[in-house]
């Protein structure tokens, strides 16, 4: 089926009363969680995703497409309003969009944010819907070894790239790995870690292990480590819309960040970090406004928001097409796909191309209701970030709690819970980055499959993984990813001892 | 924090993934290696993740002992609260032991109050009721809408 049909089809799906009713409750939900400090989009899905188990694959999952994109939205509101930006992705967003606010021009940086998403996300969910179907076309080529390659290197990536160590990018990994491995084994039936505790033997849900290592460390690190913080909430002052010379400043950034964006959205690089802070910086350098960078440039908002919001929605390209994750919240909307028993990958666009099509179209139709969402109710989105701490971190972790203890009512998965935590906590002290474990703990039993059956099927021989041109080629760039790094830096060393 | 502190975090975490990884070979001979009509068992991945855990703890280990872990981002400027930290686990682990008999609000109105403490909240009574109405709402939000149980109070009801 070509694109612009599917497409059409899924509209079709996505304009019943029902879909447009549970894309607009995820919009709304994913943004005023985005606005809330502490708690971000993977934990907000995490935790959705016990309650949806009655509702129907495609409106739920509709849903949290809706919860993906709100969550940026709502991030921006929180980066340019107040002080300490909410997660890693919005630190560029916060450097002049704070400093605007801080000069009366709140409604000006809120508003290009907003458009500046608008865009983005627009334009990359046409660049899905052409891209996709081929994609996943070249996809159903893969076998066993192809599909084992690919998810080392999507571990190779989100370990080596992301964060400032490579080796503590590993350490999570593995211990991710290790997670995913507890339980019973598919292909035997073995169980394997499970120390005789029945309630390990299904293996250790990926809410709780999201909820505890995001929500409750996060809870812990803030609580115990970040009291003397004073987070000021700017108010929106003067006009809430641009003027046309904030207009004209925005459209190059908005069009710079979405082509910065798109591609690393597509890599399994872990997410938009990576894109905000380069858009941030070709903006500094090509700006040439009255405004200064660091004293609240619009260029600086436009385009790293813009960045942000290509790279979310070119992630869900490898997503859907190669059942690929290439952040944590990707990872957890994969297991939101696992729940229905649909299996996101090349296969996807065959055999459920409803659901994948209603899903792309839900996406166009979900930057509009948040576009017009974003400006009346800037005010109220503003208001949320007024909560007194102690009552809202209390509230996370009473949710968070439940998301826990829900699904089958087991005083044992509180116990995980704060196990995770803890590790969390202590993650978020040692600077180890949490994303590598939750993508190992998901991918892991994978990887362990294909790579099973990929020597089923060559006899044991492991030259399979060498011989296969798209498997040698995938297994050589993950190798080069991690060497070169090394490589270089032993090379400055040693002209920089000469 | 002083520096020495934190190299004492950095020695016990990659420690903890070193025991890890010995926990993992430790366990093996208890996981068959015959994987039936696969080549591989389920064995190998295992051995694969424990080869993994060693050698990064054993790599992270040398550089916490070489003068601390490279390219730290500079530690926070608060020391660890250490009462906070109680509050919030500490919470936590009573509301897992008493969930089961005393039901669902009450566990959670009292983790409400004692995480509240944690951040400092002087006003227990205050937290008590905003906990009460919030653990109450989603009772029944779930136990009647969702029709997904949740433990009710040993009288019934909430």
């Amino acid at each position: 089926m070509g694109g612009l049909d599917g497409l059409a089809g899924g509209f079709a799906i996505a304009f019943t009363a029902a879909n447009l009713a549970w894309a607009f409750v995820g919009c709304l939900l994913g943004t005023a969680v985005g606005v809330l400090p502490g708690v971000g989009p993977a934990v907000t899905i995490a935790l959705l995703l016990p309650l949806t188990t009655q509702l129907e694959a495609t409106s739920a999952l509709i849903m949290f497409c809706g919860v993906y994109y709100g969550a940026m939205y709502g991030g921006s509101t929180t980066s340019i309003l107040l002080n300490s930006p909410g997660e890693s992705a919005s630190i560029a967003t916060t450097l002049e969009g704070n400093a605007m606010a801080r000069r009366g021009r709140a409604g000006a940086a809120l508003a290009t944010a907003a458009i500046g998403s608008f865009v983005a996300g627009t334009v990359s969910t046409v660049l899905v819907t052409l891209v996709a179907p081929p994609v996943a076309e070249w996809g159903l080529s893969f076998g066993p070894p192809e599909k084992f390659a690919l998810m080392v290197l999507a571990f190779m990536t989100i370990s080596a790239v992301l964060g400032h160590s490579a080796l503590r990018g590993f350490a999570s990994l593995f211990v991710g790995l290790f997670i995913g491995l507890i339980g019973t084994d598919v292909m035997s039936g073995q169980i394997r870690f499970a120390l005789g505790l029945q309630e390990l033997y299904d293996g250790i849900d990926v809410v709780v292990v999201a909820v505890g290592l995001f929500a409750v460390g996060e809870t812990l690190h803030v609580a115990s480590h970040e009291r003397r913080v004073v987070e000021t909430v700017e108010r929106i002052r003067g006009s809430l819309w641009m003027s046309g010379r904030d207009f004209r400043r925005s459209v190059g950034p908005w069009l710079r960040g979405t082509a910065i964006g798109f591609p690393f959205g597509t890599m399994p690089a872990g997410g938009a970090e990576i894109p905000t802070f380069l858009s941030y910086a070709t903006e500094k350098r090509l700006c040439k406004g009255p405004d200064r960078f660091g004293e609240g440039a619009i260029e600086g908002v436009a385009g790293p928001e813009a960045a942000n919001n290509a790279s979310v929605t070119a992630a869900l390209i490898p997503l859907l097409t190669l059942g690929l994750p290439t952040s944590a919240t990707a990872a957890i909307i994969l297991t939101g796909f696992q729940q229905y028993g649909i299996q996101p990958g090349p296969l996807l666009f065959a055999t459920q191309a409803d659901l994948v099509w209603a899903l792309i179209a839900s996406l166009y139709l979900g930057n509009v209701m948040l576009l017009v969402l974003n400006r009346p109710m800037a005010g109220v989105w503003a208001k949320l970030l007024t909560i007194p701490r102690p009552m809202l971190y209390a509230g996370i972790v009473v949710f968070a709690t439940i998301g826990a203890y829900g699904m089958r009512n087991s005083w044992f998965d509180l116990f995980l819970l704060l196990l995770f935590g803890l590790l969390g906590y202590a993650m978020k002290r040692s600077d180890i980055p949490v994303a590598p474990c939750l993508v190992g703990m998901i991918l892991g039993p994978r990887a362990d499959t294909e790579l099973r059956r990929a020597l089923q099927i060559s006899q044991s021989d492991f030259s399979v993984f060498l011989t296969r041109p798209i498997s040698a080629a995938l297994l050589a760039f993950a190798v080069l990813l991690v060497a070169a790094p090394v490589l270089v830096r032993r090379h400055n060393a040693r002209r920089g001892r000469a | 924090m002083t520096p020495g502190g934190r190299d004492k975090g950095a020695i016990a975490v990659s420690l903890a993934l070193v025991a890890l990884a010995l926990f993992v070979f430790g366990q093996l001979p208890s996981i068959p290696a015959d994987g039936g009509y696969s080549v591989l068992g389920p064995r190998f991945a295992p051995m694969l993740v424990g080869v993994g855990l060693l050698a990064v703890g054993l790599m992270l280990l040398r550089q916490a002992l070489a003068g601390g872990w490279r390219a730290m981002p500079p530690p926070p400027d608060e020391p660890l609260h250490r009462p906070a930290f109680l509050w919030i686990a500490g919470g936590m682990a009573l509301h897992m032991a008493i969930i089961g008999t005393v039901g669902f609000t009450l566990a959670s109105t009292l983790l409400f109050v004692l995480v509240a403490r944690g951040f400092g909240s002087r006003r227990p009574a205050h937290d008590a009721i905003v906990g009460a109405v919030l653990a109450a709402s989603v009772f029944l939000f779930f136990t009647r809408i969702l029709r997904l149980a949740l433990p009710a109070s040993p009288l019934g009801g909430l």
